[in-house]
């Protein structure tokens, strides 16, 4: 029984036992004082009566006439003379019955009074002795009333009392309904500070809980700390700060073949002449402050994604941009602007720029190859210039208006799809769940479009709400047909829609049954940008009992303690940690670290973008719940 | 017996610690031979030590005497030895010098402890006696009388009380008078006129709950002095 009623309880019978020996308390007063009364009516009376008749002729006829008035006047049950030799002289009895008082009541709660008694002289001769009663029906009357009054005042005194009872009783226990939810969110993993109430007892446990979670979120904190860190020398370059080679080929390549982004893009490489004239000139500090205020700029953008790819080689990657002569004509303007006017007094002739256009699936090696040779006919065009090669005249253009149309026309006729993709477990292949995947054919027979074809420009005609709902209903539908867990993506702009959420949770409620088999993944840029959305979200679709993830993690995860509050089921590491993780010893103690530290908080972990078979085991060993990417078989193919 | 020789040891010893005084008057009542035991009467006897000293005790030691003396009487002679033993031993006076308030009706004990009291003190104690004696109640009455004094030619009449018993239930009744220490018959006593007669009937039941529990007793007079009676320690 909950504590909450096991207080009902006490508080009942506590009322009801007061209420009740307070009632037959009063009714037992009533009665003694009933009866008094009674008591001294009787005597008064026949005192007063017998002294009446002493003083009289006692001849029949006056006899019957003082008893008589005094009876037929007054409220007796009887007046009754007895002589002294036992002989009845007088009777008088009351014969009506004129009250209804039920007789279990008189019965319960019976009056004993003794009746009055007196003598009557006649002279020095005993005349007889007088006996009355007083009648006690309206004694048994009144009492019965008050009863009655008491008992109806005692029902809407406990009601009233019941009542302030519950508010009371709610005020009480609220701050321990608090110290609940905490308790159940600790044990779900979920680490949130509560309040302090005011009730001592509970203070204590609050404290202690709170600070049990302090010193867990602490430990998490510096855990983080340490593997972001350990992530920044890993993959970093140290003095600009920019990816270092291996990580932004990883990178560059997971953009070029991943679905997050469209299937072209442009490539900038920026190529500072000669490092050591650069260090004869400037000193070793002074170039390194040249090198460093480069990197700067360059890792000041939004989408693109900058890395030092060796000495005097800077590569910035625009996945969205698929003009390369717009690319590099931007990226040139800013340096001229920006950059180069510090230098240029010291270092006139400073760099080359290039930008080259990359097509999905393209080799990362041809595509460097095209970067070097467009480097070679930069050369030709003169210092702090920039060249980027023709490009083909084969790619998609759609304008944005048109765009529009087709997209809510993909919506109502249905040419969105999914894709599904394995996720499994270990290496033995065992299905975890199945990721679904946009896709878009813009007409009959068209080639589909990957989601980063067109999201980027739904996003930017906010037509992602719409969309990611049909992919939660596609995804219905799906696990309808089939057994198994599925996995769809949100957008980021469709998490902040308040509506969205309201609508999700709808499509979602009238689906009790295929709902919990319903795994929700926010990229986690999107997540780190609209925490409070994110975090409303998740809490709503695992009250509904759906899993949430977060994809693409481990780009700025480390700079949000926020995580150990949200109560994630799993999360999906970056492809670019993945990729090449066999010959990557620093990656793999990151993500020995990442994975310890996501099983503390009660996630699993999955790594995306797994290229290679290979790759597998050695994955499992670091502590990977799952896998997913192109190297990935599945052993029970649907 | 044993009962008894059980109760005086226990009060003996209870009262080792207490006066000398006490106690020889304790061991002298005890060695008088009491068969009148009653616990109740060794109460009232110790409150009248307590309250009234030494005399008074030695008033209820005699009074008790009297009483088992005059047990297996008949009813006549037990009349004639409580009227003398009451109208010898105590002095009559008012209630307003004996009380200090006009009207106060005293019970045996505390009528005893004073030795003097008016005439419902003297009716009260005797029939109380005589209730103790098993003289039937319905043969006692309480009598208020209107009294005349002095001689036939200045008529000074005055408030009294006198105590009759009944022979017959229908004939007159002989009077037990606090002024006059023969008894006589209600005829004889043309000095006296009844005016109304009362007793414990319906009142004193016996068996019945203590009357000190209904506090209404003490607002009747007569109600008031019966339940005192009935604390002080005399069981009917």
């Amino acid at each position: 029984m909950s504590l909450v009623k096991q207080l009902w309880l006490a508080i009942t019978l506590v009322m009801l036992s007061a209420f009740g020996i307070s009632l037959v308390v009063n009714v037992y007063s009533s009665r003694q004082y009933l009866e008094q009364q009674l008591q001294i009516k009787n005597i008064d009376n026949a005192t007063s009566l017998a002294l009446s008749l002493s003083q009289m002729e006692k001849d029949p006829p006056t006899l019957e006439l003082m008893v008589s008035s005094q009876f037929d006047i007054g409220h007796y049950r009887f007046i009754r003379i007895v002589a002294p030799s036992g002989q009845t002289l007088i009777e008088k009895n009351y014969e009506g019955k004129a009250v209804d008082v039920p007789q279990w009541f008189v019965n319960l709660i019976p009056l004993r009074v003794q009746n009055g008694q007196a003598l009557i002289q006649e002279g020095w001769k005993q005349y007889g002795t007088l006996t009355l009663a007083s009648h006690d029906q309206y004694a048994y009357k009144s009492l019965w009333d008050g009863t009655r009054q008491l008992l109806i005042w005692f029902l809407l005194g406990g009601l009233l009392t019941g009542l302030l009872g519950m508010t009371l009783l709610r005020f009480i226990t609220r701050p321990l309904l608090d110290v609940v939810a905490q308790a159940q969110a600790l044990a779900e993993r979920r680490f949130k500070t509560v309040n302090e109430p005011r009730t001592p007892e509970l203070r204590a446990v609050t404290r202690a809980m709170n600070h049990m979670v302090g010193l867990l979120k602490t430990m998490f904190a510096e855990e983080a700390q340490r593997l972001e860190t350990l992530r920044d020398r890993v993959n970093h370059d140290a003095v600009t700060g920019l990816a270092n080679r291996e990580y932004f080929l990883s990178q560059l390549g997971e953009i070029m073949s991943g679905e997050q982004h469209g299937s072209t893009g442009s490539l900038v490489i920026i190529r500072l002449d000669d490092l050591n004239k650069l260090n004869d000139k400037l000193g070793h500090q002074g170039a390194d402050r040249l090198l460093r205020s480069l990197g700067d700029l360059l890792h000041d953008g939004q989408q693109d994604y900058a890395g030092r790819l060796k000495g005097g080689e800077f590569a910035v990657v625009y996945p969205s941009q698929d003009s390369a002569a717009q690319a590099a004509q931007t990226l040139h303007a800013r340096l001229l602007q920006d950059w180069l006017p510090q230098w240029q007094a010291k270092c006139p002739d400073l760099f080359h720029l290039v930008a080259v256009r990359y097509q999905r699936h393209q080799s990362l090696g041809e595509l460097l190859a095209q970067a070097d040779q467009a480097l070679a006919q930069a050369q030709a065009k003169g210092q702090n210039n920039w060249h980027a090669p023709e490009e083909g005249s084969n790619k998609l253009t759609i304008p944005a208006e048109q765009w529009r149309s087709l997209l809510t026309d993909a919506i109502r006729v249905g040419r969105l799809s999914l894709a599904w993709f394995p996720v499994v477990k270990g290496a033995q292949g065992q299905l975890l769940h199945r990721e679904g995947s946009l896709r878009l054919q813009t007409e009959t027979a068209a080639p589909l479009l990957t989601a980063g074809d067109f999201l980027p420009m739904a996003a930017k005609l906010k037509l992602t709400a719409p969309i990611d709902l049909e992919v939660v209903r596609m995804a219905l539908n799906g696990l309808r047909g089939s057994s198994g867990d599925m996995a769809v993506n949100l957008s980021s702009e469709s998490i902040t829609d308040f509506s969205f959420r309201n609508q999700l949770g709808e499509l979602l409620q009238a689906q009790p049954a295929l709902r919990v088999r319903l795994l929700f993944e926010v990229p986690e840029f999107g997540v780190a940008r609209h925490f409070e959305a994110f975090q409303d979200l998740t809490q709503r679709l695992k009250s509904l009992g759906c899993r949430v993830g977060i994809k693409y993690f481990g780009q700025n995860f480390l700079e949000s303690g926020k995580l150990a509050s949200l109560g994630l089921d799993y999360i999906k590491v970056d492809p670019g940690y993945v990729r090449g993780i066999g010959s990557h010893s620093g990656n793999q103690e990151f993500l020995t670290g990442l994975c310890t530290m996501a099983h503390t908080l009660g996630m699993l972990v999955i790594a995306a973008g797994v290229e290679q078979g290979q790759d597998l085991a050695l994955l499992e060993k670091l502590g990977f719940d799952g896998m997913t990417g192109p190297g990935v078989r599945r052993t029970d193919q649907v | 017996m044993r009962n008894l020789n059980l109760y005086l040891l226990t009060m003996l010893s209870a009262l080792a610690g207490h006066l000398p005084v006490r106690l020889i008057s304790l061991v002298l009542a005890a060695g008088l031979g009491w068969t009148l035991a009653q616990p109740g009467l060794d109460r009232l006897q110790l409150l009248a030590q307590q309250r009234y000293g030494q005399p008074a005790t030695e008033t209820v030691i005699s009074w008790r005497h009297m009483l088992e003396e005059s047990r297996a009487l008949p009813d006549d002679e037990k009349l004639k030895a409580v009227n003398q033993f009451f109208n010898r031993r105590i002095r009559f006076n008012a209630d307003q010098a004996v009380w200090g308030m006009p009207d106060y009706w005293a019970t045996p004990l505390e009528f005893i402890g004073r030795a003097q009291g008016d005439c419902e003190d003297f009716a009260i104690a005797k029939y109380i006696s005589l209730l103790m004696l098993g003289v039937p109640n319905d043969k006692l009455r309480l009598i208020y009388v209107r009294a005349r004094f002095g001689g036939s030619l200045i008529l000074n009449t005055e408030a009294h009380m006198v105590l009759g018993y009944y022979v017959d239930p229908a004939g007159d009744p002989i009077i037990l008078d606090s002024l006059l220490n023969s008894i006589r018959p209600a005829a004889a006593r043309t000095d006296l006129t009844p005016i109304f007669s009362f007793n414990s009937q319906g009142l004193w039941v016996p068996g019945a709950p203590n009357l000190g529990a209904d506090p209404t007793a003490r607002l009747s007079r007569w109600r008031d002095v019966l339940d005192r009676i009935k604390i002080d320690g005399i069981q009917l």
